[in-house]
């Protein structure tokens, strides 16, 4: 039954790629090929995947998500889907790197902590701003976001703190230090988002209605402090919770996107019909509300139908695992892709403040396109062999 | 793992609903933070023409911005206005999807007919409707003051501190006492119930006592031994008063069935007016049945009794945009519809010849020399005080009628001499006679 699922959606993501073919054909675009060579780069991980014997039924979705993301891309701006196109590549790669990497020995949690922290603190020291926040590092010519990464180890480190029942303050220091160095960037978004994903395997692993009290509590004290004492979270909530007072200021951005996706209702205005150039970071931020605005509603829970999708294929395969703290990594991984989902569309329609995070797959970055895949790679090797299917 | 997945279809959940709000049913649209809004004048817009395919309303360009143009401007109430600070109103609205998309509309209206009606009622208030009996289909429809769509932004204070409220568009939402333009209706409910005979003979002595209070004619005046179509034509409120207390209830069936008290389905907003539910005495049913009572109506409502009346009892549903036009629609036509059949074709024509007789002889002569040949009725409706409000309804040619007519002036006195020339010279206008 999986099998015929995952061929249909492979039809359905080669639709797609025909799709935006003959479009930019139409219009005289010259980039035809990358859609094409995107195709076949998750048509050979599939098959590798399948090869070596693990389950390969994340890269059907995660096709069409990139797909979608590089077609809008290029309704926007074709050098940026041209960057997306690279970045996508690189991401084959560390996609493969993931699902060989994670089922190595695994390292002493301490070393997952301090190799987090001490990529955020050579952000912190060395970074270059960008949008409010200092989140850059300039590596050989090449920039990109460390926080993507050092997500990824705390992760690991939370997975072993779980299951080897390490001691509590070194959870808070790490925790602290962690939320600090954030503070200090000015990143509000992985702070919250690795909060979030700390609160559920925390429940995960033990559930108590007091732990979820004082998670609660500790989510609203954070937030008013981070009212009083940070300046630009301050403008963040302003524009969360009273946007339509500061309408060419601080809540222009997240109105825009309210307009724009106003302006889509069921169906779209259709690709390109759109009205995107008036939203700031439409490529980074507000992908999903151009995706609103010119497929509509229909788009929108296509999208989200999908991101489910991935979510049922890896909390299948992490099910059936056996070992506890390679389910725990796998869980925490898994959330810190759909978390971040949540929190980005979520932002986007107010129900959460606005964190000026991408969203998973689709949005312009290459960094998080490859901390992305290589995720997926590793919840992919981490689910294991299969035997037969 | 199980309830792990379910969560997050929660939060997913919790996103679909918020989406659904957010694409589907806020109303943010028209915000003026929303440059989408703008962007509709930037463009240039489908025409609005008249039944002859003269333009009523267009764009113009003056480099940047389109701005609309309107051929007259009593047009504001029918075709409404659509304006960057004062948002629009009318067939403007209505069709803003079309005509925004360069469809263009092609209405009923006969432009010649609607600035005839404009002038007729100037410095006056009050309205007037026309329509076409055959198939219901608005040829004019003034309501004065108007204002003028191309001079809003000079206008706009003036207007709103204006006393006479010309935002008001009287002809779909004036609520009036209907006077004696309701006594057609009573005579068809009184054929209806066989209550009367039309060689039958009545006694008007000028007054009738109910109880200790007493209905009068109009001017006190007795019009002796009478039929009822004669009745009709002097306007006997003695004959009528008595007719409605024999009706009693089924009176107000009749006004039900000319949709009184009911919303008409018409292309721009009206106002159903007002219709009690029962009538609690002898004397409330005498003040139906003259149009005193707690009756009230809209200028559109009576000018589609005309039309039903001169259509042969059949009325059809009042319209003002025959076509839409242009676009990957091509072409959208409205075709005439008959709501029902209110009255049997022979009492219709009863009503007629009453109505005809009180053109040539009664109270609906026209005090200046025409040679149109009409039916109609008039009606002062008393009011307390700023005086009577005057009314006509009518029909011509009294052969197969091609227009039929509501005239309400407010204040305007005595139906007879105020409301019939006009409804007269707007008559002739739809005719296409010269006066």
């Amino acid at each position: 039954m999986f099998r015929t699922l995952y061929r249909t959606w492979f039809e359905f993501a080669g639709w797609l790629f025909c799709l935006s073919w003959w479009l930019f054909w139409l219009q005289g675009q010259i980039c035809w090929w990358q859609p094409l060579v995107l195709w076949v780069s998750f048509m050979v991980l599939f098959f590798l995947t399948k090869q070596l014997g693990y389950d390969p039924g994340a890269l059907p979705f995660v096709a069409i998500l990139v797909l979608t993301g590089w077609v809008f891309l290029t309704r926007l701006n074709p050098t940026w889907a041209t960057q997306q196109f690279w970045g996508a590549l690189v991401a084959c790669a560390a996609y493969v790197g993931g699902l060989w990497g994670c089922r190595r020995r695994f390292a002493h949690p301490l070393v997952w902590a301090g190799a987090a922290l001490a990529l955020l603190l050579a952000t912190a020291l060395f970074g270059q701003s960008a949008g409010g926040a200092r989140a850059w590092i300039t590596l050989f010519g090449l920039r990109f976001q460390p926080v993507e990464l050092a997500r990824i180890f705390l992760v690991f480190y939370l997975a072993q703190y779980f299951t080897e029942g390490r001691a509590w303050w070194e959870l808070v220091l790490i925790l602290g230090a962690f939320f600090l160095l954030l503070a200090w960037q000015r990143d509000l978004g992985p702070a919250l988002l690795v909060f979030f994903v700390f609160w559920w395997m925390s429940l995960y692993w033990k559930f108590t209605w007091p732990k979820l009290f004082v998670y609660i509590a500790c989510t609203v004290l954070g937030f008013i402090s981070a009212y009083l004492w940070f300046p630009h979270l301050r403008s963040r909530a302003m524009a969360w919770l009273w946007p339509w007072d500061y309408l060419d200021s601080k809540g222009y951005q997240v109105l825009q996107g309210l307009f724009a996706l106003r302006s889509g209702g069921l169906v779209g205005q259709g690709l390109g019909a759109g009205f995107a150039h008036v939203i700031p970071n439409v490529h980074t931020d507000y992908l999903f509300a151009v995706i609103g605005e010119e497929f509509g509603l229909l788009g929108t829970f296509s999208l989200l139908v999908v991101y489910l999708a991935l979510a049922f294929w890896a909390v299948r395969l992490l099910h059936v695992v056996e070992e506890k703290r390679v389910q725990m990594i796998g869980l925490g991984l898994t959330l810190l892709l759909h978390v971040q989902v949540f929190l980005v569309v979520g932002g986007i329609l107010r129900l959460v403040p606005f964190t000026g995070m991408t969203l998973p797959l689709v949005s312009f970055g290459s960094t998080s396109l490859v901390s992305q895949f290589a995720m997926l790679g590793m919840v992919a090797g981490l689910g294991g062999k299969r035997g037969g299917d | 793992m199980r309830k792990t997945f379910l969560s997050i279809v929660t939060m997913f959940g919790l996103l679909c609903l918020s989406l659904f709000y957010w694409q589907v049913c806020a109303d943010i649209q028209n915000h003026p933070a929303n440059p989408r809004y703008y962007q509709m004048f930037k463009e240039d817009r489908g025409v609005i023409f008249d039944r002859h395919g003269v333009p009523l309303a267009a764009s113009a360009s003056d480099g940047s911005v389109y701005a609309r143009n309107y051929s007259t401007p009593s047009l504001s109430h029918v075709v409404g206005y659509f304006h960057q600070r004062y948002g629009m109103t009318g067939l403007e609205r209505r069709y803003h999807e079309d005509l925004s998309q360069g469809r263009s509309l092609i209405t009923t209206l006969d432009l010649d007919v609607q600035k005839v009606a404009e002038k007729a009622l100037a410095g006056r208030q009050g309205a007037i409707v026309a329509i076409k009996p055959t198939t219901g289909e608005i040829l004019a429809l003034v309501s004065s003051p108007g204002i003028d769509g191309n001079a809003l932004d000079g206008n706009w204070s003036s207007y709103l501190d204006d006393e006479r409220s010309p935002f008001l568009n009287r002809a779909t939402h004036g609520l009036y006492p209907p006077g004696s333009v309701v006594k057609p209706l009573v005579y068809g409910a009184a054929l209806g119930e066989g209550l009367v005979e039309r060689s039958q003979t009545w006694q008007d002595q000028g007054s009738l006592v109910l109880g200790n209070r007493t209905i009068s004619n109009y001017g006190g005046r007795a019009h002796g031994s009478i039929t009822i179509d004669q009745a009709l034509a002097v306007s006997s409120n003695v004959v009528f008063a008595q007719l409605a207390i024999s009706l009693g209830d089924r009176l107000l069936e009749m006004f039900r069935r000319f949709n009184l008290g009911i919303e008409v389905g018409f292309d721009l907003q009206n106002l159903g007016g007002f219709l009690p539910s029962g009538v609690a005495s002898d004397y409330d049913a005498a003040q139906m049945g003259i149009g005193q009572g707690e009756l009230l109506v809209t200028p559109l409502q009576m000018a589609t009794v005309a039309s039903t009346i001169a259509n042969g009892g059949a009325m059809m549903r009042p319209y003002v945009v025959q076509e839409v036009r242009g676009g990957l629609k091509m072409r959208q036509i409205t075709r005439p519809q008959i709501t029902s059949q209110v009255l049997p074709p022979s009492h219709a024509s009863a009503l007629q010849e009453a109505m005809i007789l009180a053109a040539r002889e009664g109270t609906a002569r026209t005090s200046r020399p025409s040679s149109l040949d009409y039916g109609g009725k008039t009606g002062t409706a008393q009011t307390g005080p700023g005086g009577d409000h005057a009314w006509f309804i009518g029909f011509a040619p009294t052969e197969r009628p091609r227009v039929a007519i509501a005239v309400l002036v407010e204040h305007g006195g005595s139906g007879s001499q105020m409301a019939v020339p006009i409804g007269v010279t707007v008559m002739e206008a739809a005719l296409g006679i010269d006066q």
